[in-house]
């Protein structure tokens, strides 16, 4: 299984009675392609940012690709993440004033990989990411080529596992059906499994399974 | 890597940096500038005079005797007998002695009359002797030697002939506009107030006192070399102001400054110069302690300053930090990317403000020895500026620690 969550709870330490999540089981196995659907603010990111390690679950068992989070301090929840998950949000994703180059590298040094420039150079150019826009602070080129970037900083530690965080949701339909296309061939390729987490249910088609985060989540039930 | 993110995100923030670097440059240059001028006078101060074992004049107060007799300020509160000099001078302990008399002045800048020894012993700084940049001692009583600063700031050259008054203002009543003085030598600078002196023959002094007038008058005008040898017997002078003593053997100064001071045919006093220096330059250590609290006020100043812009921006940066901990970096990578950003900034201001005191130095270096009679060197790195400059990356350390806590705290929370 590549997650699996048992009896999960979780509040924000600034209102510990306001349960946002309460998942009693929910899985996702090795290289399963799964798209989550819900609306904004129903505790999404809150669930992705549990599953990276951002977060630590008040109780239950939150294990990614065979390893307990729960039971990890915080310093080897940073390297786990570093490691193993890739993460791509709706923005944001990059450091506006370096360049591309700079943005893979820095992902890469919180891991433990080796890896040449040569990697990320290849990288790029199997995102469509012409030469000349390389050395520009990536806060100059456009949209879709930052989130283009973006796939490649997260896959430059070939994570087992790829969280994406409403990846198009900035983008225009074109650049929005590119962008898929050239993740869902990278996942495919690389065989990650993809958590891929919208409130764009047209989306739903380019994967395997379709989940709504209202029936993950029971929290809204209970109280 | 690490380095590399710091500087750019500097550059990303080019406008509140630089307004930061140029404010902290501003305080470093103010702060070193204050200790480099205050260790460079204080040098020179404690340079005016450095041969002389004893300074002795007329029963008063140290810092009075020192401050006319060396530094040429105030007025002397009685002048010596000739003979009392000439005693001590011929005690054997005494290797040589410097005869001052002063009074008199010649626009402005003060004329001592002394003997040829002033050229021989009187030394300065590190026992540097008095040198000449053009011409040679006083041979003759019309004869005048200028310092350096006078000479400059009022066109002399050698060979002008000056008139000197009697009293001390510029514009003095009794002018003795009759004698005519000639300059035979121009001195060296020296950095002391040798330089603004107008330097005559004791017999100089005299003749500016007698009603010279009739001799003149009574050969036609002119006065031959006959009758200024015959003036010269006339011209033994009668008093002095002060005198510098050399002594044989340092360790026989006690003894003869005792001696003097219990001399009983006339009340004398006799400093060691260095003793009273320092004592002098204890008298402005308030003023220099001031200066130093003020400059060290404007570089906390600044240091808040830098606080206040990095702590703003780290709620700019609130993505970029979210960012760098989801690919995986720790919160204190947080701590230190802010911190070494606050040393680089620091590190900045402190190259311009260096580089920008060189520089106002390197300017302002001539104005300050002409006017002021101030020789500032160059050499801003001292030991204590050393000192001053981590002081300034320690504080610099300090301050930025609020605004790294605030980073690593919010990248602790993760949200």
């Amino acid at each position: 299984m590549a997650i699996q969550l048992n009896d999960v709870r979780f509040a924000y330490p600034e209102a510990p009675n306001d349960c946002v999540l309460n998942i009693k089981s929910w899985s996702v196995s090795d290289q399963e392609h799964v798209f989550v659907h819900g609306p904004s603010g129903g505790g999404k990111s809150t669930l992705l940012n549990l599953l990276s390690g951002m977060l630590d679950a008040n109780a239950g068992q939150v294990n990614v690709l065979g390893q307990r989070l729960d039971s990890m301090g915080a310093r080897q929840r940073d390297h786990f993440r570093a490691n193993h998950i890739g993460y791509i949000f709706q923005q944001f994703n990059l450091v506006p004033y370096i360049d591309a180059i700079d943005n893979i590298q820095l992902a890469h040094q919180f891991s433990n990989q080796q890896s040449l420039s040569d990697e990320i150079k290849s990288l790029l150019s199997s995102f469509h990411i012409p030469q000349s826009e390389w050395h520009k602070p990536v806060g100059r080129l456009s949209i879709g080529q930052q989130q283009r970037i973006a796939i490649a900083r997260a896959m430059i530690n070939k994570p087992e596992l790829l969280i994406a965080d409403e990846p198009t949701s900035s983008l225009d339909h074109n650049n929005r059906d590119n962008f898929m296309s050239e993740l869902m061939a990278m996942v495919s390729e690389h065989r990650v499994t993809l958590l891929f987490v919208s409130h764009d249910m047209s989306l739903a088609n380019y994967f395997g399974r379709t989940d709504a985060f209202s029936e993950i989540n029971t929290s809204g039930e209970h109280n | 890597m690490f380095f590399r993110l710091a500087v750019k995100s500097l550059l990303n923030r080019k406008g509140s940096i630089m307004l930061t670097i140029m404010a902290m440059a501003v305080s470093i240059f103010v702060l070193l500038g204050v200790e480099h001028i205050r260790g460079q006078s204080k040098q020179s101060f404690n340079s005016t005079v450095s041969g002389a074992d004893l300074i002795v004049g007329a029963r008063t107060g140290s810092m009075n005797l020192l401050l006319y007799s060396v530094f040429r300020m105030g007025s002397p509160t009685n002048n010596i007998d000739w003979q009392t000099y000439q005693n001590i001078s011929a005690n054997p302990k005494v290797a040589w002695a410097i005869p001052i008399s002063l009074g008199d002045s010649h626009k402005g800048f003060r004329v001592m009359g002394t003997t040829t020894d002033y050229f021989t012993y009187f030394s300065y700084g590190k026992k540097r002797q008095l040198s000449f940049s053009k011409g040679k001692p006083f041979e003759q009583v019309f004869d005048v030697v200028l310092g350096a600063q006078v000479a400059k700031k009022l066109n002399y050259t050698l060979g002008a002939n000056i008139i000197l008054a009697h009293g001390l203002g510029k514009t003095s009543f009794s002018m003795h506009d009759q004698s005519p003085f000639k300059v035979v030598g121009i001195l060296a600078p020296t950095g002391t107030p040798v330089d603004q002196t107008v330097h005559v023959s004791l017999q100089g002094i005299e003749a500016v006192h007698i009603d010279w007038q009739q001799i003149a008058n009574m050969s036609g005008g002119a006065v031959s070399q006959k009758q200024i040898q015959a003036l010269e017997l006339e011209l033994e002078p009668k008093t002095i102001t002060a005198f510098m003593l050399g002594l044989t053997s340092r360790m026989n100064t006690f003894r003869v400054q005792r001696d003097i001071n219990n001399y009983s045919n006339e009340p004398l006093t006799a400093i060691l110069p260095g003793v009273a220096l320092a004592e002098l330059w204890q008298m402005m250590g308030l003023l220099e302690n001031t200066l130093r609290l003020i400059s060290g006020l404007i570089l906390v100043a600044a240091l808040l300053g830098l606080s206040a812009m990095m702590l703003a921006s780290i709620r700019e940066r609130k993505y970029e930090i979210h960012l760098l901990r989801v690919i995986g970096a720790p919160p204190w990578f947080l701590f230190f990317l802010v911190e070494l950003e606050a040393l680089l900034v620091s590190f900045v201001s402190m190259l311009v403000g260096i580089t920008g005191l060189y520089l106002s130095l390197l300017i302002a270096g001539d104005v300050l020895s002409t006017d002021f009679g101030m020789h500032i060197g160059l050499n801003i790195l001292s030991f204590n500026n050393v000192l001053f400059l981590l002081l300034v990356a320690g504080s610099t350390v300090i301050a930025a620690a609020i605004p790294s806590f605030m980073a690593y705290k919010s990248a602790s929370i993760g949200r």
